[in-house]
């Protein structure tokens, strides 16, 4: 019965979090082919106001950005934030929310 | 003639010691277009063994260097970077002038270098990028350059500095992949006199291929990447001049190559090679170089 109440208590805290963390989006880098230059693209991306995390994933070319509840994001500072970065933005959209 | 037939290359800042690059994915033995991003640091440090013997003169002259090179990149916007290089030097000939031979030693601060590189051209697709990007700077005369030992003056190549200023400047040429990256650069370096001495001007020619070897399929997220490695450096370097005139037995063409290895991850890079010269067309009896064994690391913040 125990373990039950903690295994629920732990579903309710993911939940929770799920329905707290803001809208992702996903987008395309062009020019991105190593894993050292990754690291410059989350720096400028995770410096816009209301971005909680950024995940990239070098083989798809792609920066997953979710924002914090409430937070939004423009095409346009997506795209200054990746040419500081030293790259090109080849695609932006913004994901369906999780289920 | 102690000043003599040494191995100048030390002392340039496309020579042996040169126009690193902090950046990212940069090849071993000179510099790369792709980019440091605004406002990011990128720390490298090189730590280069240089040994030069196979004295085709009677003197039997022997050169050893152990250098540590720290680089500097700093992003000003995405096509503007400046980076600083300064080597710290432990230098010792060993010679035979007259029947006995001797040991003559130095260490420190060598010369400082300051250069820019911007990006001019950038064909960016996904997967892959091609960039072409000038670079200027100067070396600077901030390493000693009148060292003393019990025997007189350090030769010049022997001093940790070469007293001079010299402007330098090139293009580098690179296309990356997520499979490999080729790098090529070529770059002239002007030295001017000092202490009635000069090194000769240095020409090179540089290309670079870095091949993923691992992981051979990538999955998601940012994997470390290890590359294998083959560079080619063509470095030409003209006679030097005492009190104007040029000197014999210095100056000339080298060919290296340098296999090696590399392996990159998000934050950092640990690297290292062996720089092996496959043809030397020296002039008279300068020294020849036998290797160059580089090794570092590199990270950014």
């Amino acid at each position: 019965m125990k373990r039950l109440i903690l295994s629920a208590l732990f579903a309710l805290f993911w939940i929770s979090l799920s329905l707290a963390a803001g809208h992702q989006y996903a987008l395309g880098v062009d020019g991105l082919a190593c894993p050292f230059c990754a690291y410059g693209i989350e720096k400028r991306l995770s410096a816009i106001e209301g971005v909680e995390k950024v995940e990239i994933d070098i083989a798809k070319g792609r920066a997953v950005v979710t924002l914090r509840e409430g937070a939004s994001l423009s095409e346009a500072a997506a795209r200054q934030a990746v040419k500081e970065a030293g790259f090109t933005l080849g695609s932006f959209a913004r994901l369906p929310e999780e289920q | 003639m102690m000043h003599r037939c040494y191995p100048a290359l030390l002392h340039t800042a496309i020579g042996l010691l040169g126009t690193l690059s902090a950046a990212s994915g940069a090849p071993l033995t000179f510099n790369t277009a792709l980019p440091v991003g605004k406002g990011e640091f990128v720390f490298r440090e090189q730590f280069v063994f240089i040994k030069s013997g196979d004295d085709p003169g009677p003197a039997d002259r022997e050169v050893e260097v152990l250098g540590a090179v720290s680089v500097l990149g700093y992003g000003i916007n995405e096509n503007l970077a400046l980076f600083g290089v300064l080597p710290y030097l432990d230098k010792e000939l060993e010679v035979t002038p007259d029947g006995e031979r001797i040991t003559r030693e130095t260490n420190g601060i060598g010369d400082f270098t300051v250069f820019g590189r911007y990006t001019v051209f950038r064909d960016d697709a996904p997967g892959r990028t091609f960039r072409i990007a000038p670079f200027a700077g100067l070396k600077t005369p901030t390493g000693e350059d009148d060292e003393r030992d019990r025997f007189g003056r350090l030769p010049p190549p022997i001093q940790l500095g070469s007293g001079s200023w010299d402007p330098f400047a090139g293009v580098v040429v690179t296309y990356q992949t997520l499979a490999f990256q080729i790098d090529a650069q070529a770059s002239y370096e002007i030295t001017t006199e000092a202490n009635d001495f000069e090194f000769g001007d240095v020409a090179r020619i540089d290309g670079s291929l870095q091949y993923r070897l691992w992981p051979r399929e990538l999955g998601g997220g940012v994997p470390g990447f290890l590359y294998g490695i083959v560079e080619a450096n063509l470095v030409y370097q003209d006679e030097s001049e005492i009190d104007g005139i040029e000197d014999p037995d210095s100056g000339g063409l080298t060919l290296f190559l340098t296999p090696g290895l590399q392996y990159v991850t998000r934050r950092w890079i640990v690297e290292g090679g062996v720089q092996v010269p496959v043809v030397q067309d020296l002039n008279g009896e300068a020294l020849e170089n036998d290797f160059v064994v580089r090794a570092g690391f590199r990270f950014n913040f």
